[in-house]
């Protein structure tokens, strides 16, 4: 386990670069914690072979990456197990996670993605980094929680819940009846998806069905 | 769609002023008001046609009302005024139509009769709670009884009735079952008891947001909307609020929706859907028994229908690639029916195996098999070009072809020339055996008229020349045209789209195309204006307002102006070219396809705005009701030529004017550069001009200028197929001209205008340099 500290900066530099596909540099460590320790900690994180510093360019490592990324990890699916499971508030949710990251071992974070049924997205709709026991699970069998538009036809489904940020398309969809925990059979997917739902038959998107998490139930 | 404003309202032929939404139709002065709400494609318009004994447009396309249209029931107690609103899924709109529903509902006083599908009754409940919510006496109506019963879904209305404190009826509008029942509950409507938690902190906002708003029925309803976050609600009440009340219900609200992860309209969705499922799993009970068809029905189906329709099928699509081929290419002697007999067996032995496969152990309904096969992403396209080809055969060959020919030579005729009268004839199907009946010694109604005129004034007379000149006469050029040439034309293509209409073909082709359409920056929905386009461009652009975004709206109108031709001039331009050769008509298709494609690509990529979702319900595949379809094609009709009629005269009158005074010369010499850049004569450029006015009427005149400067050689195929694609892409009509300024707005309109004309010169340039090379 990495100091606090040096995992709160990995989990910025990665999801700055992940939000602006651009480097972090220097300047904007202060932000992220205190000003007057940012040289000591960047400095640490070097001699620990995490980062490389680029005249004030921030660049992680192959082994800081990886790093950051099971920081990240641990971030984003204790928010999905605060928010399906324990059923939390969104300002909870937010500061709990940042403290759950720093404290799950690798053992329980395999078990807690393992019992979310490997999600792949956190409720902010950002992609979680998968870990080797999701990878596993790809190969061993099926996942329970996929999105509808990787469902082949035929198949019978229960929602399991809806990541979108457009608020639009989360109205509409719940208007018409497609909410968590109503079941849908994707009737075909070519030329569109469309799938029937009790005696309704609906026609949608590709990209609205990847938003529609399913837990499989035939 | 928005059709039913158009044929509702008289008002509406008066194009040219642009109106205000909402004052289309005048409350009747009457005692109560009715309305019925529901979600769509459920049957109210059905049910409003029944208590009201007026016609609005029924059809199986959700979505099919976007208007509040009013009408009088006398057969409740006193005079009741009954409200049809379009369907809607959700009492917080997410569209203009949706909008438009729920804004009648918050009205003042009314009963309510809430129009339900029987058989998806947990969707229809999702609106009763919300209805509830509003504090409105109301009347459940259980609609498609019949449809529910077939598949085995049992609703214990009486469990629903005391659970939701109101009158549940049930009915089957189409057959006209359960009228009585409807009328009597009315009178007997209540206020629903049932009551939704929503949940401790949801409550409360609810209570405080109740201390502010002002006292009413539909208190609750109001403070759910105003959580949920409706702007377009927050924009109504505004007035009637206190001061600074709006910002503090903005601070509930998102104090509120600090404590939760999701957005509070999706939680109290999710509530609501919770407490609906429940409610579902008491009253309705399944019989494990499915919908089936009639024994022989469906073995008739499946072993004789089947195979003879997809050899057929087969069969009809080699010919159609022939046809388009052959008379450039011949094949030698049998070579030809033996492709044809291989592309029949091979369609035949493929799609009779998947069905076998797939449907012939369950026990689905021949319907809903053919429903799927409509939009099966392999089977569909082969059943598409069918659909096609019946639609060209029934509008194309009968209506232009047959209608038109009888209808202009012999019954109009020609004034100064009888028409040498018709026979009357039985033919027997499928031979060509005929049978004389008669000789009618009809000269055609024109000859007669002119007979008439010549015993008051001479043919030289101007007023004669007026009425009855054979270039640009009122009568024998204008009404004659618009009766004899476009009537049968766009009758029957109304015909085959309401057909396709009420068999539920239309979305199942919307499924189809999405994909195609994302291309050019449309969803699936767009089908309905496009296919509607190839009726009338006019109508087309009307309903346009189905769309959801303001870009997919400006893109459909662009495409319909430039590159969707008419019923009317595709059956003229079919007529022409297909007299040359089925490879210009094939080459007429593919560059104006290849013009809609390129177009709306480069539209969807330079204009600003997003797409839209596609989230279309697909109608269950019904018979159609023929009664249905000839009444709505009859209103439709009724429409084209009240538009139409006058604008045929107005643009003759015009033309007779021009040609008196000789500006016809001028504008043709003005017209002479560039219609000669295309080389074509410059006789042609009248055609142009009034094309202007009408497309197929430009098309009709260009072809007669190109056969005239020809002589008895037939016009020169190159010098046609590029005038054509011209007009096709040049200009919209006048009529449908003034829609769009009226739908987009002056400025785009004008905007679109200005794109269209250089480019249907360019396109045209471009064509005839290519056929010129080889």
């Amino acid at each position: 386990m990495r100091e606090p500290r040096v995992e709160e900066l990995l989990e910025h530099i990665w999801t700055y670069e992940e939000e602006s596909s651009g480097r972090a540099d220097k300047g904007m460590v202060s932000q992220w914690i205190s000003a007057d320790a940012v040289e000591a900690v960047l400095e640490d994180m070097q001699r620990q072979g995490l980062i490389y510093l680029y005249n004030s360019l921030i660049v992680l490592s192959a082994e800081g990456r990886k790093e950051a990324e099971q920081v990240v990890r641990r971030h984003r699916l204790a928010e999905r197990l605060l928010k399906d499971v324990l059923e939390v508030g969104h300002d909870v949710m937010d500061s709990s996670a940042c403290e759950f990251e720093h404290f799950l071992s690798e053992e329980v974070t395999t078990s807690i993605c393992t019992l979310l049924g490997h999600p792949v997205r956190c409720p902010h709709g950002k992609l979680i980094p998968p870990g080797e026991c999701c990878q596993r699970a790809r190969k061993m069998l099926r996942p329970l929680v996929l999105p509808l538009s990787e469902l082949s036809s035929g198949e019978v489904g229960k929602i399991a819940y809806i990541v979108t940020r457009h608020h639009l398309r989360l109205d509409r969809l719940s208007a018409m009846g497609l909410l968590p925990g109503t079941v849908i059979r994707l009737h075909q997917r070519q030329p569109a998806l469309v799938i029937q739902m009790g005696e309704t038959q609906i026609a949608l998107d590709e990209d609205v069905a990847t938003d529609i998490y399913v837990r499989r139930l035939s | 769609m928005l059709l039913r404003l158009i044929f509702n309202n008289p008002k509406q032929s008066k194009m040219f002023k642009r109106k205000k939404k909402g004052q289309k139709t005048k409350p009747h002065p009457s005692t109560s008001t009715v309305a019925l709400v529901g979600n769509p494609n459920v049957g109210k318009s059905a049910i409003f046609n029944l208590l009201t004994g007026s016609y609005v447009v029924v059809s199986n396309y959700p979505g099919t009302t976007v208007e509040v249209s009013r009408g009088i029931c006398r057969r409740i107690d006193g005079v009741v005024e009954i409200v049809d609103t379009p369907g809607v899924n959700s009492l917080i709109p997410q569209s203009e139509d949706e909008r438009v529903a729920r804004d009648m509902l918050l009205e003042g006083e009314k009963k309510v009769i809430q129009v339900a599908d029987a058989k998806n009754l947990r969707r229809a409940l999702l609106i009763t709670t919300q209805l509830a919510e509003m504090g409105l006496p109301m009347v459940l109506d259980l609609n498609m009884w019949d449809e529910s019963m077939e598949r085995g879904i049992h609703v214990d209305t009486e469990g629903l009735e005391r659970i939701l404190g109101i009158p549940v009826v049930k009915t089957v509008a189409t057959e006209k079952r359960g009228m009585g029942g409807l009328l009597q509950a009315v009178s007997l409507a209540r206020r629903p008891t049932l009551k939704v938690d929503y949940g401790q902190e949801i409550e409360e906002g609810i209570g405080r947001i109740e201390a502010i708003i002002p006292d009413g029925a539909g208190k609750r309803a109001l403070a759910l909307m105003l959580l949920a976050g409706d702007p377009s609600l927050e924009k109504r009440i505004k007035g009637e609020l206190p001061k600074n009340s709006l910002q503090e219900i903005h601070k509930i609200r998102d104090a509120l929706q600090s404590r939760f992860g999701d957005p509070l309209s999706y939680i109290i969705g999710r509530r609501r859907g919770a407490f609906v499922d429940k409610l579902v799993m008491q009253v309705v009970h399944l019989v494990p028994k499915k919908a089936e068809s009639n024994r022989i029905l469906r073995a008739s189906f499946f072993f004789a229908l089947v195979p003879l329709l997809s050899f057929a099928l087969g069969y009809k699509i080699m010919d159609l690639i022939l046809f388009m081929v052959l008379r450039q290419f011949p094949l030698p002697g049998p070579l030809d029916l033996i492709l044809r007999l291989i592309s029949g067996t091979a369609s035949c032995v493929l799609l009779s195996l998947h069905l076998y496969r797939k449907d012939l152990r369950t026990k689905r309904t021949v319907s809903e098999v053919l429903g799927d096969v409509a939009m099966h992403p392999v089977a569909a396209y082969p059943i598409l070009i069918v659909a096609l080809w019946l639609i060209y055969k029934l509008v194309g060959v009968f209506g232009a072809g047959v209608c038109v020919d009888f209808l202009e030579d012999k019954f109009f005729g020609q004034a100064g020339q009888p028409s040498g009268g018709f026979d009357l004839w039985v033919a027997v199907p499928f031979t060509s055996i005929e049978y004389t009946l008669t000789h009618v010694n009809f000269q055609g109604l024109n000859y007669y008229l002119g007979l008439l005129a010549n015993k008051i004034v001479s043919t030289q007379n101007l007023a004669y020349e007026l009425f009855l000149d054979s270039k640009a006469g009122l009568i024998q050029v204008g009404l004659t045209y618009a009766l004899a040439i476009v009537f049968p034309i766009v009758g029957f293509f109304f015909l085959a789209f309401g057909l396709m209409e009420d068999s539920g073909y239309l979305p199942r082709l919307a499924v189809m195309l999405d994909r195609l359409f994302k291309k050019i920056g449309l969803t699936g929905k767009a089908v309905l204006p496009m296919v509607l386009g190839l009726g009338c461009g006019t109508m087309a652009v009307l309903t346009t307002r189905i769309l959801d975004t303001k870009k997919e709206r400006l893109i459909s109108t662009l495409l319909l102006a430039l590159a969707i031709p008419c019923s009317a001039q595709l059956g003229v331009i079919s007529f022409v070219l297909g007299r040359i050769s089925g490879l210009y008509f094939a080459l007429y298709i593919f560059v104006i396809g290849c013009q809609l494609l390129l177009v709306g690509f480069v539209a969807s990529k330079i204009l600003p705005g997003a797409r839209s979702d596609f989230l279309l319900e697909v109608p269950p595949f019904r018979l159609p009701k023929f009664s249905n379809i000839l009444i709505k094609t009859a209103y439709r009709v009724k429409w084209f030529l009240k538009e139409a009629v006058p604008l045929f005269l107005l643009g003759t009158l015009g033309l007779f004017v021009a040609t008196k005074l000789g500006v016809l010369k001028y504008m043709e010499m003005a017209g002479r550069p560039v219609v000669g850049l295309l080389d074509l004569p410059p006789e042609t450029t009248e055609g142009f001009l009034l094309g202007f006015l009408r497309r197929d009427y430009g098309a009709v005149s260009i072809f007669k200028a190109l056969e005239s400067t020809r002589g008895g050689l037939g016009p020169d195929p190159i010098q046609l197929l590029v005038s054509l694609v011209v007009i096709t892409l040049f200009v919209p009509c006048l009529a449908s001209f003034f829609v769009i300024i009226k739908e987009r707005g002056p400025i785009k309109a004008m905007l679109i205008m200005t794109f269209i004309i250089p480019y249907a010169f360019l396109v045209g340039g471009m064509l005839n340099l290519i056929l010129r090379a080889f």
